[in-house]
């Protein structure tokens, strides 16, 4: 950070002199063949700052030709500059979300009545007291769903072959409907209990291949001793689309759950750097404003986090080349691209992640800038007194050149306390000024120079240097209001509430973007 | 009014409409280019998006833990591609975006698709068309003029594209059209028709000032894209031809591998922004001082001996890596460009080029030309472009020697269907297919300025010559534009002076039109211009443009002015 000066310094020179008068006075003189426009606009600003002191209102220019003109510079020849575009808002949409849904539930709303249906239907007959003797088990599976009656279907209602002495009628048993042996799915019975209740594990084929035999008291058992269950094909499709769909929403595959990991860091870690950021430009600034010992916490904090995110994002990137099952080419993409998502987030942040200065250096920087600014204000007050020296010389000398003119026309006559209030009439605007918290606006001319110095206000804590500056402090209830905020920021640290301390900052970073506009709008006004 | 934020707005808002998690873009051909050109790879990974895929890819991946943003033109073919992925879905939720309006009717094939719920929004997103600057945006359509007419399927293309880009930008325009064109005025209707019956869609919140949509044909200002061009972006488009902010150098000798095909992007590329409007002999000096600051910097990169060299280096090595790619991609585009305006001449080219187009006098210009046709380092295409030129600017000059010069391209080897092209031009954009005063020969006025012009001497030989769209513009802007030749479709009338206007050229736009509009952006306050065309021309591509528009030579169609019943 450069140096910052403050004070009625000349916008050109940057020179401090001390009083508005004498500054007026160095820039005709100095500056006026140099910068018309600067000169104008200083003179413009005294001229509002003069009205306003002296209570007049103060009408707002619009459509300052100047103004206009200026902006035409700024734009360069590069390719393209935001400020030539408005705003621009996300253009036209339109969404067809809610036809596309309507008809899409028309249609699967039939098979969730169904599948409900059928699942509830699947329950009872998964029931722990269902009779297990062929005979009464049958009558059980009767008495929960209707069987369509032999006669009334004489072919296979799925491949229309006819009923026979070697073609049998079987009926499915959740829908009751009445099938062909070839035409029929048998469901293992630990496939069904996972349908019915998803925290069943279950592993392998949820529908077996048909078995050899025709007879219908094999459709309690199959090959391997489970117990399974005949049903139609239409079952069998509404069941597993079902299932597909549990499966999705409640298994993440573990690659999904390291990037839920890493992206956990990773979000913690943006809500760490803002906060840090500043801490350490403030700390190795030799600033008191923030805690040594936090910052070194969350630097900690933040470097951990780093590590983690590079430990999962590389777990993700070998994750699974060497299974067994071949390979997915886009799969290795996508694995690569994730690490290099990561390897971005972290160049981005880290690599750029200031270091604290250790604690002895933090010590002495701190003493360093103490001293600093106790030799500033130093200067700074021997400025205004030795400006103040010789305007009043200046004025005195006026003064008696004056009186002897006057003098030699009447020498009767001594100065006239009338005269004493004319020419003091500076002195009072010039003290009016000093209270007004006008210093900021004087150098405003340069707003990039502006800006630095309530930065520095804010940055710093800015002390009261003398008196007239305690006054002006307390004249502007927004900079009070700060000064407050700031009060409970310390607080806040102090009690290590963070969330707080994070509202209070956002808080007082308001203020200042409105206390900045309303001190740049005053300058604008000025000129 | 900027097109390159309202369609990187709309891919955004995409992204962000899908939530966290990995995410897969799924594109067709044409979106795939659309969102290329307003978002890096590198820019849109840092949002999770870590798979691009293209809808017409068989045999995709099946990867549901995966959510899928859809980005599709409302295409017959597109919609069954969706309807069958629908069906069985490859990843694990899919958020579909037209770019643009899509049928009751197609909506209804995808939503009976969707058994397995896996569709969360369906909606239309206007990015129809490629913004390739702020104020610049192409269809990249080649042969919409097919016959002097419009070829049908890229009528409706066009169409699409343009009222596309006015919903993009959020703009309802009033329409007004050249009036000798034909062609202008079927897409000002049908453009018309659009609004109609898209009314609700195009209900904005009213300005004070109704933009303005001008449609304009080539035919009109066929010279603008024959001409070479000295500006840096223009000039690449002329040379080396840029496709979707690509430049193809592999033809370029000894170039290193990463160099054969590189992107310049001003979104991406500073120096390319700071650079694109920038005259040639600028960009040298500049490519200079880029060097000399690279140097500087690769220098201090070298010496790294002590521990805080190294944290420096780490530290600016991302940003080092950047500029030494930038650096050797931009040394390499304009050592090839002052290569190529070396060996063949285009000096002395551009400047015949020039006083052909902007003044002269007939005989000197004659033997000019015919001096260059006796230079053998000119390129045949250079010379064939000269004689082009010059049958257009003295096509009823009573001396014009058209013939003799179409001879002497003979005797050089010049083949016979290139030949052709001289007159190909004269039927595309000669006098009886202009509706305005290209030339600047009739208006008084224009005469005045030309000779004023003359007599003060011109700044830069080789860019003297101004696009016709700058006379239409001005004019256009100071609410002095003809309406007999440029009426407004319909009733209205704007009375103040516009402030928001996008012009489209049928038939496409030239860089250095864009530049133009690029200058008046920057120097009128309060004008908003957005620049379009069917495609972005080079006098390669206007070439191909005009010999398809021309169709069969032997069965010239008169002039395509039949007159509307």
């Amino acid at each position: 950070m450069s140096d910052i000066i403050e004070g009625f310094l000349c916008p050109i020179c940057m020179k401090d002199l001390g009083t508005v008068t004498q500054l007026q006075g160095h820039f005709e003189e100095e500056h006026s063949s140099e910068d018309k426009a600067v000169f104008q606009q200083l003179k413009g600003f005294f001229d509002k700052a003069k009205k306003k002191i002296l209570g007049d209102k103060v009408e707002v220019e619009l459509n300052q030709p100047g103004e206009a003109t200026k902006r035409e510079e700024l734009r360069g020849l590069s390719g393209y500059d935001p400020s030539w575009w408005e705003d621009q808002e996300l253009g036209a949409v339109r969404s067809h979300t809610d036809n596309f849904k309507s008809i899409r539930d028309a249609r699967v709303n039939h098979f969730v009545v169904e599948t409900n249906k059928l699942l509830i239907r699947l329950d009872k007959l998964l029931s722990p007291d269902a009779p297990t003797d062929p005979k009464k088990r049958k009558a059980y599976e009767k008495a929960i769903v209707r069987w369509i009656p032999d006669n009334e279907v004489p072919a296979c209602l799925n491949c229309a072959k006819s009923f026979s002495i070697l073609t049998r009628r079987h009926h499915c048993r959740l829908c009751g409907g009445i099938m062909c042996d070839r035409c029929s799915e048998f469901m293992a019975s630990s496939y069904a209990q996972k349908l019915v209740n998803p925290a069943h594990s279950f592993n392998g084929e949820g529908f077996l291949k048909r078995t050899n035999s025709n007879t219908s008291l094999n459709s309690l058992v199959g090959n391997e001793g489970e117990s399974i269950m005949r049903v139609c094909k239409t079952c069998r499709k509404l069941l597993e689309r079902r299932d597909i769909m549990t499966e999705l929403r409640n298994t993440k595959p573990p690659i999904v759950k390291i990037y839920d990991k890493m992206k956990l860091c990773i979000k913690e870690a943006e809500q760490i750097i803002p906060d840090y950021m500043p801490m350490v430009e403030s700390l190795s600034q030799g600033e008191t404003q923030y805690d040594y010992r936090q910052a070194q916490i969350m630097r900690t904090k933040l470097v951990k986090l780093y590590e983690a995110v590079d430990q999962l994002s590389k777990k993700i990137l070998t994750f699974d080349l060497n299974s067994e099952q071949g390979v997915n080419p886009k799969q290795v993409h996508l694995q690569k691209s994730i690490r290099l998502y990561a390897t971005n987030f972290m160049q981005e942040n880290l690599m750029g992640l200031q270091a604290l200065p250790t604690e002895e250096d933090y010590n002495k920087l701190r003493q360093r800038r103490t001293a600093e600014i106790q030799r500033k204000i130093a200067a700074e007050r021997q400025a205004v007194i030795e400006a103040q020296e010789r305007e009043r010389s200046e004025r005195e000398r006026q003064e008696q050149e004056r009186l002897m003119k006057e003098n030699a026309v009447s020498p009767e006559d001594g100065p006239k306390p009338g005269h004493r209030r004319v020419s003091s009439g500076g002195d009072i605007q010039k003290k009016k000024l000093l209270s007004g918290k006008l210093p900021v606006n004087i150098v405003g001319t340069s707003k990039g120079h502006a800006r630095n110095q309530s930065d520095e206000s804010v940055g710093k804590g800015w002390k009261p240097v003398e008196d007239a500056g305690r006054v002006s402090k307390a004249s502007d209830p927004m900079l009070q209001q700060m000064e407050i905020i700031r009060g409970y920021i310390r607080q806040a640290k102090q009690a290590n509430r963070v969330d707080e301390v994070v509202m209070l900052e956002q808080n007082l970073r308001d203020l200042h973007t409105e206390y900045q506009r309303q001190q740049e709008v005053k300058g604008q006004a000025g000129y | 009014m900027n097109v390159i934020l309202a369609v990187k707005q709309y891919v955004s808002k995409m992204i962000e409409g899908c939530g966290g998690g990995m995410k897969v873009l799924l594109m067709d051909r044409e979106t795939t280019s659309i969102v290329s050109m307003v978002y890096a790879q590198s820019e849109i990974l840092q949002k999770e998006v870590y798979l691009f895929e293209r809808i017409d890819t068989a045999g995709r991946e099946t990867m549901k833990h995966l959510n899928c943003i859809v980005f599709l033109r409302p295409t017959k073919e597109n919609v069954d591609l969706l309807a069958q992925e629908l069906r069985m879905p490859k990843y694990g939720l899919y958020f579909i975006y037209f770019s643009n309006v899509i049928s009751k009717q197609d909506v209804k094939v995808l939503a009976e698709a969707d058994d397995q719920e896996v569709v969360r929004e369906v909606q239309e997103f206007y990015g129809d068309y490629i913004a390739v600057n702020p104020h610049l945006f192409s269809l990249n359509l080649v042969g919409c003029c097919q016959n002097l007419t419009w070829f049908p399927p890229l009528l409706s293309r066009t169409i699409q594209g343009l009222s596309s880009v006015l919903l993009s930008l959020k703009k309802c325009p009033m329409i007004r059209f050249q009036n000798s064109s034909e062609m202008a005025r079927r897409l000002a209707d049908s453009i018309r028709q659009v609004i109609n019956k898209e009314a609700a869609l195009f209900e904005f919140r009213k300005t004070d000032v109704p933009p303005v949509l001008l449609i304009l044909d080539r035919r009109d200002d066929a010279v603008t894209p024959l001409l070479n061009q000295w500006t840096y972006q223009a000039m690449v488009h002329e040379l080396l031809t840029i496709n979707n902010n690509r430049i193809n150098l592999s033809t370029v000798l000894g170039i290193s591998k990463d160099l054969q095909e590189v992107v310049l992007s001003a979104e991406h590329d500073e120096f390319y922004a700071n650079n694109m409007y920038l005259n040639f002999g600028e960009i040298g000096s500049n490519i200079k001082e880029l060097m000399e600051e690279f140097q500087k910097k690769s220098k201090s990169q070298a010496k790294v001996e002590s521990i805080a060299d190294m944290k420096a280096f780490v530290e600016n090595y991302p940003q080092f890596k950047k500029m030494s790619g930038t650096v050797s991609k931009h040394v390499t585009i304009v050592g090839e460009l002052s290569r190529l305006v070396g060996a063949h001449s285009l000096l002395e080219v551009s400047e015949a080029e020039q006083e052909i187009a902007c003044q002269g006098d007939h005989s000197t210009l004659l033997q000019r030309i015919r001096a260059l046709l006796a230079n053998d380092k000119v390129r045949h295409i250079d010379l064939l472009r000269l004689v082009m030129l010059y049958a257009l600017r003295y096509e009823s000059h009573s001396n014009n020697d058209v013939s003799g010069l179409v001879d002497a391209l003979k005797q050089k080897g010049i083949s016979v269907e290139n030949r052709t092209m001289v007159q190909a031009i004269l039927d595309y954009g000669g006098k009886k297919g202009r509706g305005s005063d290209l030339f600047g020969n009739q208006d008084a006025v224009a005469i005045t300025k030309r000779l004023l012009k003359g007599l003060k001497g011109v700044e830069n030989v080789y860019t003297q010559h101004k696009p016709l769209i700058h006379t239409l513009l001005d004019q256009l802007i100071k609410g002095k534009l003809k309406e007999a030749s440029y009426p407004y479709l319909g009733t209205g009338q704007l009375k103040d002076r516009p402030q928001d206007i996008i012009v489209f050229i049928i038939g496409g736009c030239t860089y250095e039109e864009a530049l133009v509009v690029h200058n008046f952006n920057r120097t009128m306050p309060g004008v908003r211009i957005v620049l379009g065309g069917t495609n972005i021309l080079n006098s390669k591509s206007f070439l191909q443009e005009v010999s398809m528009a021309i169709g069969n030579p032997s069965n010239p169609v008169q002039a395509g002015r039949t007159v509307r019943p």
